[in-house]
């Protein structure tokens, strides 16, 4: 949306915005880049050396930084496939199946919506343990592997999906599930490149489940083991700077990745109810 | 309706079951034992035991509880300066220079960062003793005795500074919500106004500001609903400060994970759940007005 009439000034104004909010956005983290590779006799918030990659050494073997970016990722792509599936599942039905009871099933999903994570950890955490998954990468990902929040954006894509495309399969004999996976899946493929991107960093920056449910160390997913250090490692706080750092590696670069997929249209939609 | 009444009468529960399960079991299941565990008497160590209202007196009558809750609304005040921050940067994204794809990539970094990462970046800026923030303060307002801001210890100072992390990771997001409402403004509306005389200031005065109305009001219900629950920005930018500086949320876990009081933990849940409800139905109307 390209303005045909433009005051002088008005693209210098809007240059000196983008550079205060650019410094703004990505100021902090490449601090914490510097701190990172800093020794730790250096001082902090200064760009004075030793540098050193001991930080990173310290938090990948004294940390257990490997072990929670395994679990991490495991957790990440676990929750995020669920997400997409269980949620295109429960979303086709709704948008174009009819049987009794729709609106109500509709309704109910929507209200869930209401109900903040958390409010309800702590029955949360004891129906969880209660199902055996205390302390297991199961339990981080299970309680939320759909959400309403996934199944409403499905149903709109579908709901936008030409009908005629589908009784066209229908005549060729194609089944509800055939026609679910071959006709409607790849029409959505926005709506759930979306969901899965807002999974992904869901599920890479959730703090409070995996803390509440998970026990042992070599369960901790990242953002639970940068917790830690910050703790254990209190006097050189580096160490967690290392940590972070490399927390946020691949989640930048898988987002520039998919980045294609973030289109601010989709946000009007995604945003309603 | 459509053609597909030929379906057989289980097939859309098939579909269903799955989410059903998940969200029936872990949202409305909790979402019920929430209320119920509130009127007993329940910790890590014995079964619940009914115990009627005791637990809302006991909550009424915390000192702590108060300063949480009290604490959780000054922390609404995020709510404005998100709106200023994202609505800023959506109108110099949209402003027509050449850069505007790229920033809006860049601004939406913070989103994708974890939050704990952002708290810990914002600690480092944020340090007392040497962080950027309080030398920048100290050299522009030295000469007023302006300087060392205990940002990480002294009420209310550490709420500002997890609101500046809570802002600084969502702003991006909004900013996309305004992109999309930006959008819904017909440029040709914005072009016509420009060729009236109107400049630029007052075209986005009195054109695209009145427009964007709507998206403004769901950014502050949305991001105040987000500010209601905030957790990991406390917890961890400015971790280890007394009970009384947390909000809700970290008040809640507090109360059940660190003292094991399950009980006191659900009723607190419940009164937090009734805020949040106020501001999920202003939103429910503010939908209803838009699908209208």
């Amino acid at each position: 949306m390209r303005r045909s009439a433009r005051a002088p000034g008005w693209t210098a104004t809007a240059y000196a915005f983008a550079a205060i909010l650019t410094v703004l956005a990505i100021g902090p983290a490449l601090w914490l880049v510097v701190g990172a590779f800093q020794s730790p006799e250096a001082e902090l918030n200064t760009l004075s050396g030793p540098w050193t990659l001991a930080n990173f050494r310290e938090a990948w073997r004294e940390g257990g930084l490997a072990a929670a970016a395994t679990n991490s990722v495991i957790v990440t792509l676990a929750r995020a496939g669920l997400n997409v599936l269980l949620a295109a599942l429960a979303a086709y039905p709704l948008a174009r199946l009819s049987f009794r009871g729709r609106n109500t099933v509709f309704l109910l999903v929507l209200a869930t919506t209401m109900i903040p994570e958390q409010v309800i950890v702590v029955p949360m955490f004891k129906i969880a343990a209660g199902l055996g998954l205390y302390d297991s990468l199961a339990g981080a990902v299970i309680p939320f592997s759909v959400s309403a929040f996934g199944i409403f954006l499905c149903r709109q894509a579908f709901l936008a999906i030409p009908q005629d495309l589908e009784e066209a399969a229908w005549i060729d004999g194609a089944g509800s599930l055939r026609i679910w996976w071959s006709v409607m899946l790849p029409l959505a493929t926005p709506s759930l490149a979306l969901l899965a991107l807002f999974s992904v960093i869901g599920a890479w920056s959730d703090l409070l489940w995996p803390l509440v449910i998970l026990q042992s160390e070599d369960n901790f997913t990242l953002p639970v083991a940068i917790n830690r250090m910050l703790g254990v490692f209190a006097t050189n706080p580096r160490v967690a700077y290392a940590a972070s750092v490399l927390a946020v590696v691949p989640i930048i670069v898988f987002f520039l990745t998919v980045q294609r997929w973030l289109r601010p249209e989709l946000f009007g939609g995604a945003v309603k109810g | 309706m459509t053609s597909q009444t030929l379906h057989r009468p289980w097939t859309p529960w098939l579909f269903l079951l799955p989410a059903l399960l998940v969200l029936g079991v872990f949202f409305v299941g909790s979402a019920a034992q929430v209320v119920a565990f509130s009127f007993t008497r329940y910790s890590a160590f014995r079964n619940p035991e009914f115990v009627g209202l005791q637990n809302y007196t006991t909550l009424l009558s915390d000192r702590i509880f108060w300063s949480a809750i009290l604490n959780s609304f000054l922390y609404l005040l995020v709510t404005p300066a998100l709106i200023a921050l994202s609505l800023t940067a959506a109108l110099v994204v949209d402003s027509g220079i050449r850069a505007g794809k790229p920033l809006r990539l860049l601004l939406f970094l913070p989103v994708v960062t974890p939050t704990i990462v952002a708290a810990v970046a914002w600690r480092l800026v944020l340090n007392e003793d040497s962080g950027l923030l309080n030398q920048l303060l100290t050299f522009l307002f030295g000469w007023a005795g302006l300087h060392e801001i205990r940002w990480l210890t002294e009420h209310p100072f550490t709420l500002f500074s997890a609101m500046m992390v809570t802002a600084w990771k969502g702003f991006g997001f909004y900013m996309m919500i305004f992109l999309a409402g930006l959008m819904q403004v017909p440029a040709s509306t914005r072009e016509a106004a420009a060729i009236d005389g109107a400049g630029p200031v007052g075209t986005l005065l009195h054109v695209t500001l009145p427009a964007l109305r709507p998206t403004i009001a769901l950014i502050a219900v949305i991001s105040s609903i987000s500010a209601l629950k905030v957790f990991d920005e406390l917890f961890v930018t400015v971790r280890g400060v007394p009970a009384n500086q947390q909000t809700a949320v970290p008040y809640i876990y507090d109360l059940a994970f660190e003292q094991g009081a399950f009980g006191a933990a659900c009723a607190a849940g419940v009164v937090l759940f009734c805020i949040i409800l106020v501001f999920s139905l202003i939103n429910l109307r503010l939908s209803a007005g838009r699908e209208a």
